[in-house]
């Protein structure tokens, strides 16, 4: 596969908090929320870390002693920081999530709105399944990250650092001791981390070729069955398999040992302590007020809990982080993707005749980051108001081509096309619309209703479709159907049969009565007798219209006003079909190889 | 009065115990080491409260120092055992959960390729996708997680709570009662949780579904400028999944919390009346200390039962969505012994004999679905047609007439009535369908590329060695029949054209070339499996059937006039048996005989000199077509 996307792997840290930072507009206009939550952080930190010490008041301040007078009340002082902690936790989850769903949700429609406008070279060169996994599973790994990473995280943190302190204001010598653990407690977390976080790459690159090729395969299984590819296909498919089960199993054997080695070790920091009350009590003597006490112990215990349990969870957390900042540098890298075509602003009077200026228009693909060689080498040519121009010629003589940058599909072409006047990309795109219709070799239906599929979501004059309906005959498929305009198209309009989708990809164009109309070998794969009904109403709406045909068709090139012969990106032949015939050459040869067959028999 | 037994109830998780029986059970060996490892964790865990009990209340006699050690050595000693065996007791569970998912969707994906076309038109692939990825992800959660979180929660809730009584039975008693009241309403809560989370996921389907539509027809989009309109659907569907997920959140805030809130109180108890009892003396403050860290250690395995439930409940969800493809039927007989009376077609040579005999079909809406355009009426009727071994038969019709169907039923794509077609005499649905389909070869009018290679793609046609996973290069250039296959598709123009030749990747279906091209490179690769595997002659696809649909629209006239003799095979010494769809009449008029379809039903029949005699739709459409009307 040589499909590019974003260089992963080494990032340095700085791009990290650079993107994060792009995340800011989506961020900000829920930024009281989120400043909520935060608020919420030291209030929750300080009830918890009190929840302990009170602990330890009961014990040594009542139980120990045997002092029952005050021994509820000092209880229910502990159960009230347990539901107030409980209160305000509720308050930053829910102001959090909320904040975290609507920034995601801003997310999604910037991605979406920015993908829409992105030109065909972008998507020549980019699978849908990744433009669609930027939208879905990146998203919410980041949605993951946001409500479940990021700024719990802060709360850990802040939690940790509450603990430390109650620890050392209740005794500080202990606690230093208990820190002498912690540089190689983090040295360990940090080498765990770095591991699993090349696991976790490879798990997820394995994943994604996974589902690259199932994807694949499963649409094109047809195929697959019809060339007996079943075993080919499946002993492919294991290797990918086996190579996504054996990343997981590798990153199971780390995220278990860091799992149990955190466990273990909060159990080993008890007996630290315990060891260390001992010795204590050997230095002291017995009955001595600094002897570690049962609540000290039984606090400490806690706090060792709570110092650890963050830790406990710190992988799985890392783990949303890391998703979501390969997440975000693929989000923000199709984000950053700049091919688009850029909106003109000019807008055509509504009575614009619609004339068609091309001078000296040249164009040429990028393959691999480099320009190939023109595909259109000067092409000038004018299409007068009413004129229906039919270009001919070879496959691969730029006929597509030169649809495609009249469309609108590809941007940087060299040269002018002029509508009216007006230089193409300088027009605003409600205005090319209303002025260019297209239909194109390749009939793109949507998982919808008919309707749906003719209108494209926007607001149609039911007379404007009714005239379009019965123009391109579309009329007779809305017919067929018990639910008329209503029926439904089914994925990729699998229940539409070519020559019908390309009734309906006219009467889409005709919906919205263009003043020029651009047909790309639109006919060649509807039948003969289906043809004859469309074009009889093409006609009659293209009398008062400019119109560029390409057909292979003798019955469409012959009724053009004139026929303009293309070969290798040139014209080199221009004139009526009587014209070109008389003339002998290009045209009359392509005449002669392609419809000799016609001179033969005596109908 | 005869007596009535009531029926058993059907037991519950019928598609767990399916998965568990198929993919799990042989693994017992794992997860009986693992289940032993999790006891003893458990039990270590446990020992250590106890030994801080002993410790601290020797510590507070204060009479020696080496009763303290020693229990802060065996604590410090079970701490180190624990990493060792947890370790353990994760790997030993997850492990062979990863290996059932290996397993499953190996037999899932070897299903998929065996589902015939009737299965893939009543369900959406991105549908089967995630199934075949996000669903099988909950069977191994439910192997992994929840068969070892549900090994850990029994282990802890038998060792912790036996020696939480063994301490004292009434505060064991009181404890108990707000931590499963707090279990209580985290189950209710985790109830609700999993309808919410339920249409979560449905409006993410449908999210990602309305999105891919999208993008698949992103040129329409921008073409007709109606980016707006699309994006506000986009928005609309994602304000619902949002709203939803808010929704979640608010209900998850609330119910989680709840169980370390009933932790809270449980310990809260545990100061009152436990610490009442100290001062009572009956008890120890060591033991007290012991008890709160045990209430401690349990909270943790209960709160995880709260997440158990749902991962059992969406694993089978799942699987039953995986069952179904599994027990989907799979429309293709599987024949012990093929009849023999089909020949065998690598000795004798000959191409196939067809006859159609009254074959009506239609694709009948599936139970459940909604009609579509084509409905439950029929697309062939009573079609009767004879094509002789070695001959050719062109297709005519307008749209909608029933040719692709007409094709796609000679290709077996569709299952024809039994009886309607015949191949040298034996029922068509009686063959079975591999060796038929090592006999025929169709080439559909939508031409379908993998992004590989153009030549990866061509060569796929080679019938040599189908089992090899990967074709070497060297067998890429070995094969000589791709460079005639190419020439002969009309492909060496396009070929000369592209940056990297044979070697230029396709794109995702092919999106780097044009339509024809596509066709065109579709062409070669039929034309590479006619000319291979069995009953080729050298080089040539002569004792096979040939399926056209509409190839000839891909290349021009001049292409086409030579394209058609090779497609009939017109010069061989064995012709093969063909069978082309075209409007393209210059091309139909070198068929040995056109078949005229109309609305599903056959009718004009004969040469083409013979239909031009006669008025009819075939006449017509060469008069149109030869632009004299």
């Amino acid at each position: 596969m040589s499909v590019k996307v974003a260089a992963s792997g080494a990032s340095p840290a700085g791009s990290l908090r650079s993107r994060w930072v792009a995340l800011w507009p989506d961020l900000s206009p829920d930024l009281p929320r989120f400043l909520l939550a935060i608020g919420c952080v030291p209030l929750i930190s300080a009830m918890g870390a009190a929840q302990p010490a009170l602990m330890k008041r009961v014990l040594d301040g009542h139980v120990v002693p045997g002092v029952a007078e005050g021994l509820w009340g000092a209880a229910c002082l502990y159960l009230a920081t347990v539901l107030g902690s409980f209160a305000v936790e509720g308050v930053y989850t829910i102001a959090l999530s909320v904040a975290a769903e609507r920034t995601i949700y801003r997310l999604r429609q910037r991605i979406v709105t920015h993908t829409l406008g992105l030109s065909q070279r972008f998507f020549e060169r980019q699978p849908t399944g990744q433009v669609l996994t930027r939208a879905t599973s990146d998203v919410d790994a980041l949605s993951e990250a946001l409500s479940q990473g990021s700024i719990s995280i802060l709360l850990d943190v802040s939690n940790m650092g509450a603990v430390l302190l109650a620890m050392f204001w209740l005794d500080h010598s202990l606690t230093l001791a208990l820190l002498a653990l912690a540089p190689p407690l983090i040295a360990m977390i940090e080498f765990f981390r770095r591991r699993m976080r090349v696991l976790f790459t490879q798990v997820r690159d394995a994943l994604a070729a996974l589902n690259a090729f199932t994807a694949e395969r499963l649409a094109g299984v047809e195929v697959l069955q019809l060339y007996r590819q079943e075993e080919r296909t499946q002993a492919r498919f294991c290797a990918l398999d086996a190579a996504h089960r054996d990343a997981n199993v590798k990153n199971n054997i780390y995220d278990a040992a860091l799992y149990a080695l955190i466990d273990g070790i909060s159990s080993m920091c008890v007996g630290l302590m315990l060891y260390w009350g001992g010795r204590q009590l050997g230095v002291l003597g017995p009955g001595g007020d600094d002897v570690v006490s049962v609540g000290l112990v039984v606090a400490f215990v806690d706090y060792i809990d709570r110092l650890f349990r963050p830790l406990r969870e710190f992988s799985s957390k890392v783990t949303f982080l890391q998703r979501a900042g390969a997440s975000l540098e693929k989000i923000f890298w199709l984000l950053g993707v700049d091919q688009r075509i850029t909106p003109g602003s000019v807008e055509l009077p509504p009575s614009s005749p619609g004339r068609l200026v091309l001078r000296d228009v040249r164009f040429a693909y990028r393959s691999g980051g480099e320009e190939q060689d023109d595909i259109l080498k000067g092409i000038t040519l004018t299409v007068e108001p009413g004129e229906v121009v039919a270009v001919v010629g070879r496959t691969g003589s730029g006929k597509s081509t030169l649809v495609r940058l009249l469309a609108r599909v590809h941007d940087g072409y060299r040269g002018s096309i002029e509508v009216d006047g007006v230089e193409l990309r300088e027009i605003a795109p409600a205005s090319v619309r209303k002025a260019i219709g297209t239909v194109r070799q390749e009939v793109q239906l949507f998982t919808d209703s008919l309707y749906f599929n003719l209108t494209l979501g926007e607001p149609v004059d039911a007379a404007r479709l009714n005239d379009a309906l019965q123009l391109t005959n579309a009329q007779v498929l809305v017919d067929r159907h018990p639910d008329g305009i209503e029926q439904p198209i089914r994925e990729r309009g699998a229940n539409v049969s070519s020559g019908e989708g390309q009734i309906l990809a006219l009467a889409r164009a005709m919906v919205r009565d263009p003043t020029i109309v651009i047909l790309d070998e639109a006919t060649a794969s509807v039948d003969p007798l289906s043809e004859r009904l469309l074009q009889e109403g093409i006609e009659r709406v293209f009398a008062r219209k400019t119109c560029l045909v390409i057909a292979h068709r003798l019955s469409t090139i012959t009724r053009a006003d004139r026929i303009v012969v293309l070969d290798a990106g040139r014209i080199i032949e221009v004139g009526t079909h009587p014209q070109l015939i008389a003339l002998g050459g290009a045209y009359a040869a392509l005449y002669e190889q392609g419809f000799e067959a016609r001179t033969l028999p005596a109908g | 009065m005869p007596l009535r037994v009531p029926p058993l109830p059907p037991l519950p998780f019928p598609h767990l115990r399916r998965f568990s029986s198929r993919y799990v059970a042989p693994r017992w060996r794992w997860y009986v080491a693992g289940t032993a490892a999790v006891l003893l964790t458990n039990w270590m865990a446990v020992r250590i409260p106890v030994e801080l009990a002993f410790g601290l209340d020797a510590l507070r006699a204060g009479d020696s120092q080496s009763p303290v050690t020693t229990a802060a050595v065996h604590i410090f000693a079970l701490g180190a055992a624990i990493i060792v065996v947890r370790t353990a007791s994760r790997l030993w569970f997850f492990t062979p959960a990863r290996l059932a998912e290996f397993d499953l969707r190996e037999d899932l994906f070897a299903r998929l390729l065996r589902l015939q076309p009737d299965f893939y038109a009543t369900h959406r692939t991105g549908d089967l996708l995630s199934r075949a990825t996000t669903d099988i992800t909950f069977a191994r959660a439910f192997a992994g997680f929840a068969t070892l979180q549900g090994a850990n929660i029994v282990a802890a809730l038998v060792t912790a709570l036996g020696q939480m009584a063994a301490f004292s039975p009434l505060l064991t008693v009181i404890t108990a009662i707000p931590v499963l009241l707090g279990f209580v309403v985290v189950r209710g809560g985790s109830a609700a949780l999993m309808t919410i989370q339920r249409t979560t996921q449905k409006q993410q389907g449908l999210y990602a579904d309305e999105l891919l539509g999208a993008l698949q027809g992103i040129s329409t989009i921008q073409a007709f400028n109606v980016e707006g309109p699309f994006g506000e659907r986009l928005a609309e569907r994602a304000r619902l999944l949002r709203d939803n997920n808010i929704q979640l959140a608010r209900l998850r805030a609330l119910v989680f919390p709840l169980f370390t809130v009933s932790g809270g109180i449980a310990v809260f108890m545990l100061l009152g009346v436990g610490g009442s009892m100290v001062v009572d003396g009956e008890m120890t403050a060591g033991q007290l200390a012991a008890f709160i860290s045990l209430v401690t250690y349990l909270i943790i395995p209960l709160r995880l039962l709260g997440f158990l439930l749902p991962v059992f409940h969406r694993a089978e969800t799942s699987l039953e969505r995986i069952h179904e493809m599994f027990d989907a039927p799979v429309s293709r007989p599987e024949l012990d012994a093929p009849p023999s009376t089909l020949g065998d077609p690598p000795r004798s040579g000959q191409p196939p004999a067809i006859v159609l005999k009254n074959l009506s079909f239609s694709f009948g809406a599936p139970e459940g679905s909604a009609p579509d355009v084509r409905g439950a009426a029929p697309v062939l009727r009573d079609v009767t047609v004879e094509i002789p071994a070695g001959t050719s038969l062109g297709v005519f019709g307008r749209s909608g007439s029933g040719k692709t169907t007409l094709l796609r039923l000679l290709a077996r794509l569709e299952n024809p009535p039994a009886g309607s077609i015949t191949v040298d005499g034996v029922d068509l649905c009686a063959i079975d369908l591999d060796q038929w389909r090592a006999r025929m070869v169709l080439v559909p009018q939508t031409a379908w590329l993998f992004s590989e290679t153009i030549a990866e793609n061509v060569a796929m046609g080679l019938q040599a060695d189908l089992k090899q996973a990967d074709l070497k290069q060297a067998d890429l250039k070995q094969a000589d029949l791709l460079p005639s296959a190419i020439a002969d598709a009309a492909l060496g123009p396009d070929l000369e054209a592209l940056p990297h030749g044979l070697g230029t990747v396709v794109g995702e279906r092919g999106i780097v070339l044009s339509g024809g091209q596509r066709q065109r490179v579709a062409l070669a690769r039929g034309l590479v499996y006619a000319r291979s595997g069995l009953g080729a002659a050298p080089g040539r696809g002569a004792g096979k059937l040939l399926l056209f649909d509409d190839v000839l629209s891909a290349v021009d006239h001049h292409t086409e006039q030579l394209l058609i003799h090779t497609l009939l095979g017109s010069r061989e010494d064995v012709r093969p048996t063909c069978v082309i769809v075209t409007h393209r009449m210059s091309a139909l008029q070198h068929c040995d005989r056109v078949l005229v379809l109309d609305a599903g039903r056959a009718v004009q029949y004969g040469t083409h000199v013979e239909l031009l005699a006669q008025p009819g739709i075939y006449r017509d459409a060469w008069d149109t077509q030869a632009g004299t009307t």
